[in-house]
């Protein structure tokens, strides 16, 4: 029987690990950061799946409410980073900032 | 018929996030990541989370859409390389296919979170719904600071 919070589990789990696949694939620390967003949204979805169903999912709610909180955060500053990273050496690869370092 | 609807908007949000991912342009990426973020916030909303679904997509399809579209401007980045793009998007659909049976397995049959949590943890998680105003709070400190430590930087490239 398929239901509705077996539906967005799943869609969560994949959302996730392609997150994951796409920021180890990346050649970009721009599409790392994007990566690292489409992470935040599988747990975000996983979160609120784990509440369905019940008559109050105000645990799950809550707990997505940080998820979203600690996410946007994290990436605010990643992309100040970026930026700062940007201006240092002219590239967003980190292969060619490693051999740039040295 | 409600599953449905479930099946509908988790097919449209894999699909922006996969032509996201895959996408050779820095601005089809962005416009799909916008489009993603509207879509699990409709599905936040739909599923009775209003206030959750509304700050998702004030958050994401809001300001991080706008971030990420400076940031791109700023650098100037306009291309994404993902390395050999065939390679990739077969171990993605490999990923995918994997998850899918895996996770399907796994939560057809399991139970979720507890359906009445001990009355310490309600108490917590209570007040915490109740200071929810805060987090938005650190969530503005957090991004005027980013935004002060990028306005730093250009001015001081500017002086010298």
């Amino acid at each position: 029987m398929i239901t509705d919070q077996t539906v967005f589990a799943t869609t969560a789990t994949i959302l996730f690990f392609l997150g994951l696949f796409s920021m180890f694939y990346s050649r970009n620390l721009l599409k790392t950061i994007i990566s690292f967003q489409i992470v935040v949204f599988g747990a975000n979805l996983a979160l609120f799946s784990s509440g369905l169903g019940h008559a109050s999912n105000l645990m799950a709610n809550t707990l997505v409410l940080f998820s979203i909180v600690v996410g946007a955060s994290v990436e605010a500053v990643a992309l100040a980073l970026i930026v700062l990273v940007h201006r240092a050496y002219g590239t967003l690869d980190p292969w060619k900032i490693k051999r740039l370092r040295h | 018929m409600v599953t449905e609807v479930a099946l509908l908007l988790s097919v449209a949000l894999l699909v922006t996030i996969i032509a996201a991912i895959f996408s050779k342009s820095i601005s089809v990426t962005v416009i799909m990541l916008f489009y993603a973020s509207l879509v699990l916030g409709v599905i936040f909303t739909i599923y009775q989370a209003v206030v959750v679904g509304l700050l998702h997509i004030t958050m994401f399809a809001g300001a991080m859409s706008v971030m990420l579209m400076t940031v791109v401007l700023m650098t100037g980045e306009s291309k994404l390389d993902i390395g050999n793009r065939k390679l990739a998007a077969l171990l993605a659909t490999i990923t995918i296919l994997i998850v899918a049976a895996s996770s399907y397995s796994l939560f057809s049959g399991a139970s979720s979170l507890p359906q009445s949590p001990s009355q310490s943890t309600e108490g917590i998680l209570a007040f915490v719904w109740m200071f929810r105003p805060w987090d938005l709070l650190i969530l503005v400190i957090i991004f005027a600071a980013a935004m002060i430590g990028v306005v730093n930087l250009l001015s001081k490239e500017e002086r010298a």
